[in-house]
This record gives structure tokens, sequence and C-alpha cells, in this order.
């Protein structure tokens, strides 16, 4: 997986006029591509929908056309409800997007005969009575900046990257701009860490530029650990090229003379994909020596994280960069004065350096206009449990929880009842139906115990006991705790062993304290930020929950019947040997 | 050779890993002959990278493995050991002949797959990280994310995704994945199962 080759065909270039002459041969290509005469079929192949047998439905589509079209592999579009899909551009006709589609269907799919398939058709119009895909509501209500190739290029052509603009701001910052500019425009962005801090990224770079102590580096963070988020593997799988754009950006303009791009090893699709999309950038002439002929030097490396959720965190994330255990160090100094190899390092997320080529291109004015007061631009944000539709959505900052959840993800299933919502992944509280009406931005959220994070939420129905589950995200620390400093490591398995004892019918109204105090010594103890929020869920789901606690520890009972407690209660019920009649009494 | 890693020929593709295997030290120094560096900075870059390679190929990596390793990026056993126990991505005991990944994400919890850890602890008695003693089932629990939220509750047995799993469901798949390798294995030896 670590060698994979760039296209034959694409030869270096070395200088402005040559990229500008290449990109006019994409815009051509991508021009005749959806004006010929021939029929395009495009499957999208990510790795929701490979699970769902993309990959036949793009053999298949192979099969059917054979010389006789254009399949393409683009990537999935975000909608993971319609997986796996397959659009078709027929001549003369607008693109129509079918889904759920099995590999039997595509014959009949891509001839025509199975309309009755169809979710939406590519454009603003309908057309044959079928509605434009952008007027489902899942779509609809979403501002797409950093989702506007996903499902539409191909990830493995960056000629199909450069026809739909990609590196036209590497290419402003190469010729156009100087760095304080660039920087500038970022700072007026007032785009703001997307990986949970909210760090604005304008002030990191200017510390980058300005550190002197040579080399310089740039990393992006493209490790998700979260146990519910996928915005960054859909990002990579989707539009490699954009992520890559915004980590060069970020090397020129701070001056760093390596881009890193980590990204977790769970994610096979996600580095394969941008493996080649640096082989052929690389192959291009983009990174290098002597980019396009301006005499300055980028080199890239990516590297791969191997499933430690501690490694999100900037300072364990450099050292398993460095090849060591990933575990975080006291700051200061911070990694901008000494990061990776002890050099300043400027670290960003994925979501966040996927923003910079739009906002050099279209300035920082335009998206600062977007979003609210102290939260700019756009957020992904993705969706768990018992919802109508699942995916990766992109809204713009400010909108509320209620239009996410009932008109972009459609609503609860049926038969399943809102309870509440999950935030910030292991990170923050939950959320119940009072806070709905919240607008989702860095600052609001907190006011009332959640947190935007990664813009991971995980709906939760009547049937989940929130004390079983506050002991699902304790024992998670417990178990990604990476072991170096004491309150962390003996804080939470301390926290998991009460709440076992509350599930199991034998805690007292004592282990309420006992959880405040000992988490108190794990928040305020820790060293990083991961044991610094461990016990903060459980502490959430005990403020808005507290009746359910109390109803295991005073009437050892669990309302939804999922802990041990209920499974006690009924092992009696059908054990022969006790005595119902007396057990009743 | 500054970006060796992006630039020199590719590997052929590798087998994908199927049922159980042990290390062919000679595949090992293979893989590991692609991996070059300039300078021991960027050696102890590719460690990880290395072991992955490995795990990736045979599902484990074993002690003699680790060592080639350590010996090809010029630094200890002992500190590719470390890597090996601390990032969970990695195994340092082989697999059974079927992997089973269960999805343990919040999204797959909400939905029930802790009664599918509790089934594989009550049914085959292992856990995560265990494998049955007849060696036939390995189970690695996913803290992080399997990425099919959709389909919550989701395991992965060794190629194949499965959704909407339930334990009666789980069981179900275990015994013919079970059942057919024995009919394999009994037609390999000319024998049908009666």
């Amino acid at each position: 997986m670590v060698h994979v080759a760039p296209s034959e065909h694409l030869s270096r270039l070395t200088s402005k006029e040559d990229f500008q002459a290449f990109r006019q041969q994409a815009h051509d290509r991508w021009e005749r591509l959806w004006n010929g005469d021939t029929i395009v079929a495009s499957v999208g192949v990510g790795s929701s929908s490979i699970a769902k047998g993309a990959l036949d439905v793009l053999d298949r589509a192979r099969q059917e056309l054979g010389g006789g079209g254009i399949v393409r592999e683009v990537s999935g579009n975000g909608a993971f409800w319609m997986e796996p899909w397959i659009e078709v551009k027929r001549p003369g006709a607008p693109p129509v997007v079918y889904g759920p589609v099995t590999p039997d269907e595509v014959s009949a799919v891509i001839g025509g005969q199975r309309q009755d398939l169809a979710v939406g058709v590519r454009g603003d119009e309908a057309f044959e009575g079928i509605q434009p895909l952008n007027a489902h509501p899942f779509f609809a209500l979403q501002k797409q900046l950093l989702l506007r190739n996903s499902g539409v290029i191909e990830p493995d052509s960056i000629e199909d990257a450069i026809a739909r603009g990609a590196y036209d701001g590497y290419f402003k910052v190469l010729f156009e701009m100087t760095e304080e500019e660039a920087i500038a425009e970022v700072t007026t962005a007032q785009v703001r860490g997307r990986g949970g801090g909210g760090f604005p990224a304008g002030v990191k770079w200017e510390s980058g530029r300005k550190a002197r102590n040579l080399p310089k580096f740039v990393v992006c963070n493209s490790h998700e650990g979260e146990p519910n988020v996928y915005k960054d593997r859909h990002l990579h799988e989707s539009d490699p090229h954009r992520i890559l754009e915004g980590i060069l950006i970020a090397c020129v303009t701070v001056g760093a003379e390596r881009g890193y791009n980590y990204i977790g090893g769970e994610y096979p699709l996600a580095i394969r994909r941008f493996r080649k999309a640096v082989a052929d950038a690389e192959r291009l002439g983009l990174i290098g020596k002597n980019v396009l002929g301006t005499g300055k030097n980028v080199a890239f490396r990516v590297r791969t994280g191997g499933g430690a959720y501690i490694c999100g965190e900037a300072s364990a994330l450099m050292y398993s960069v460095m090849g060591v255990r990933g575990q975080p160090r006291t700051k200061p100094p911070r990694s901008v004065e000494e990061g990776l190899w002890k050099r300043p390092t400027v670290a960003n997320n994925t979501e966040t350096l996927a923003n910079i080529p739009d906002i050099i291109v279209n300035g920082g004015a335009w998206y600062a206009s977007m979003g609210t007061e102290n939260s700019k631009g756009t957020k992904l944000m993705t969706n768990q449990g018992p919802m109508k539709l699942h995916g990766v959505v992109e809204v713009e900052m400010g909108i509320t929880l209620n239009t996410l959840f009932n008109d972009v993800f459609g609503g609860m299933r049926e038969g399943y009842t809102f309870k509440g919502v999950q935030t910030g992944g292991v990170s923050a509280g939950p959320l119940t139906s009072d806070h709905l009406d919240i607008p989702v931005d860095f600052d609001s959220l907190g006011d009332v115990g959640g947190m935007l994070g990664s813009g991971g939420w995980v709906i939760f129905d009547e049937n989940v006991c929130v004390v079983d589950f506050a002991r699902y995200l304790t024992a998670f620390n417990r178990y990604e705790s990476c072991s170096k400093c004491v309150p962390c490591r003996l804080g939470n398995p301390a926290l998991v062993e009460i709440l076992d004892r509350i599930r199991f019918g034998r805690g007292t109204l004592d282990d309420l304290t006992l959880i405040k105090r000992t988490s108190k010594h794990i928040i305020e103890l820790s060293l990083c930020g991961l044991g610094q929020v461990a016990p903060v869920p459980l502490m959430g789901m005990i403020e808005h929950y507290e009746d359910e606690f109390r109803k295991h520890i005073v009437d050892h009972v669990c309302p939804t019947g999922t802990c041990p407690i209920s499974a006690a209660a009924s092992d009696a019920a059908l054990d022969p040997s006790v005595d119902h009649a007396l057990a009743a009494d | 050779m500054a970006h060796a890693e992006q630039t020199h020929v590719p590997l052929p593709v590798p087998a994908p890993f199927t049922g159980r295997q042990e290390i062919d030290l000679d595949v090992v120094r293979d893989l590991l002959s692609h991996f070059h560096y300039q300078d021991f900075e960027e050696a102890q870059e590719l460690i990880l990278s290395a072991l992955q390679e490995v795990n990736e190929h045979f599902g484990w990596v074993s002690p003699e493995a680790a060592e080639l390793v350590a010996e090809h990026l010029g630094t200890t056993v002992n500190r590719v050991y470390g890597l090996l126990t601390f990032y969970a991505d990695f195994r340092t005991a082989p697999r059974g002949h079927h992997h089973l990944l269960i999805c343990h994400g919040m999204s797959c919890y909400v939905l029930g797959s802790q009664q599918l850890v509790q089934e594989l602890s009550d049914t085959y008695g292992i856990a995560d990280g265990d494998t049955t003693p007849d060696e036939m089932l390995s189970v690695q629990v996913v803290n992080g994310c399997l990425g099919v939220c959709d389909r919550s509750p989701v395991v992965k047995l060794d190629d194949t995704y499965v959704g909407h799993v339930t334990p009666e469901s789980l069981n179900d798949l275990l015994q013919r994945a079970v059942a057919g390798r024995a009919a394999t294995e009994a037609a390999a030896r000319g024998e049908t199962l009666g």
C-alpha cells in the first residue's frame, strides 16, 4: 500500500505557462467528457459504499458498456442512504443519479428501463419528471464548498481535480501574492481549527512564518480517532487534491521545507487515494525542487497511524510520525516553536487545511461572510444512530440542531424515539431535546455542556440506557488512555468500576459523589487534552439524566432493561427454584 | 532519495490476507527492501509504515519479523516491539482462520454492538484480541469506526461486511463460515460431508 505509482502520461511542468496550458487542457477534456456523444456512467466508490457492493456495481457497469461508453470510478457523495449509486449521463440529457442499485440492476439502469430507481438529476432543472438532486432536503440545506467535488471528480485523476479548480490557490500563492498577503487572507477569513480546539489558523501560521529555527514543517492531522467521525476519511476519498493543495499552500506560506499528512491506518482507501494524489502532483512538478520554476522547494511525506486515539493530539501525533509511542508531552513549548524533530511545526486539521484553497482564491472576506459571528464558514458533519438518512454533510455554521436532524438527516427512524444526542465524540456531554434550537457553532454548544468538536452527532433513542452509555464512553477513554500519566491511567478504570457497580445494582448514592470527586481529579491533574476531558461525557450524562442514574441506584431497576440488574431480575423470574409467590412478598 | 517512498517502482500487489498465516521471512525481507531512507530521522519515520506493511500482509508481526524491521531501519527490536504493543492495529499473535472485526464505534454501540461482544464471550469464550482454541476464529473489537454507520451494528468477517447484525445473525454467520471451511477442507482431502 505504501507504493502507489503516478499516472504514466503526466510529465513535469516547469513554468507558470506550462501549468496554465495544462489547466486549459484539463478544462477542455472535462468539457468534452460531458458534452460528447458517448454515454458516461460514474459509480460512487468509497469505503462505505464498497461495504455495500459498489465494486460489483462498477464491474458490472464496465462489462455492460464495454468499449461503448466511459465508466468512471468517482467517490461517494456523502449520502450513505443512496449507496451504491450510479450516475448515468446519456448524450443530450443531464446526468441522472440512481441508487441504491444492485449489480443485477445495473444493466437495466444504464439501458434506461429503471427510472424508478432515480434519486435525482444533476443541475437545477427537473428532467423527465425526475427532480434535481439538489432539491432533495439532504442536499438542499447543505452549502457544499469542501464537498463540491465529492462524487463528481475521479479522485485518482489530477486532471479532473484541476479542471474543477484544484491548485488555483497554490498557483496564486506561488505567482500572484506574497506570504504576508496569503496569511492576511487566512486571518481575515477567521477560519478556526476544525479538529475540535477552534484555534484561529491565521494566528498559528503567523507564528509559524516568524519562527527562525530552520527547517520548518507543516503537519496535517488526518487522524480521526473519534469513534463516530468519518468526515476526514470522506474528504480524502473524494477530493485528495484539495487537502494536498491546502498543505502545500501552508508550506509555501510559512516557509516550511516539508509537508506531512498523518492519516489513520484504519483508512486504506483514503491512504491509497491520497498517495496517488501525491505521486501525481510530484510527477507534475507541483511538489519537489524548483516548483514551476519559482525556485521554491517543497517536499512531501505521507505517514500513517496505527490505531491509537491519542495520536489525534498534536504532540502525540508528532511523536508517532517520529516513530515512537504516541504519548503527549507538556506544553510549552508549543509545536509551532518546537514540534516535529524539534523544529517549528504548523499542525492543522485536515478540514481546516481543505478550506484554505478556496479562501486564497475567493478572499478571506468572502469566507468570513458565511457562518456566525465567531465561527465562520461551513462545517462537515456526520451522524449516527437510528435516523432515516446517514452520511457526511457540509452545512453553514449556525444551523440549528433541529434543522440538521429533522430536515437534513430526515428525523428518527420509524419506531425510535429521540432521547438525546452525544456531542463532541468522547470529549463532551450529551444534549437533550430541550437544546435542539441552539445554533451549531464553536461556542454556543459549550454553554450547555455540549461541544461542536469534529462535528459527529450520535443520536440515541429510548432503548439506550444512559448509565450503560456513560460506561461505554468512560471505557473507551480507559482503553485509549496512553498510560503516561497517573490520573488518567488509574482514574478512568476507577470510574468504570463505579459505573459497573451501579449497572449491577450494587451502587449507592455516595457513588455519585465519588464519581464527581474522581472526575475532578482526572480533569485537573491530567497532562493532555484527552485526560482533561475524559470524565466530561459521564458528568454530562449524570447532569442531564440524573433520574435514570437514581433509578439504578435506589430502585435497582434499569428502565431500558440493558444493564445486568435487569438480567439478574429476569433470570430470577425464569429460575424454577425461586418461589415466585414468596419472592413477590 | 528524498522522496524514495513515492517515486520508486511499485511492488506487485500482495495477495490479500486469507486465513491464518505463518510468516515467511523472505517475503518480509522483500517487503522491507522497498523502504529506503536518507538519514536516521527518515528511517525512524518508516518504522510504523514497515510494520503496517508486514501486519497487512500476514495479519500479524512475529518477533523474528520485528527483528528484521529493526535491522533494516537501524534501530533496536525493543523499540519496534514497544510500537507493536502500543498501537492497536498490530497483532503479535497469528489470526484465526477467520478474522472477525466487530465495530464498536458509538453508532454501533447505540444500536446494540455491546450484545455482539457479549455473545462472543458467552458462546465462544473470546474477547478483543483473542483466538478460539481451535484457531478457527479470532476477533478484534474496533474502538474506532468501520464507517458503515447506516448499517449499524456492523461486523466484518474476513473481507465481507455484514450490517444490521443481531446476536442470532452473528452466530448464524459464524457457523456458516466455519462449516464452509470444514467443507472446503474435506473436499480437499477427497471426502464429502454426509
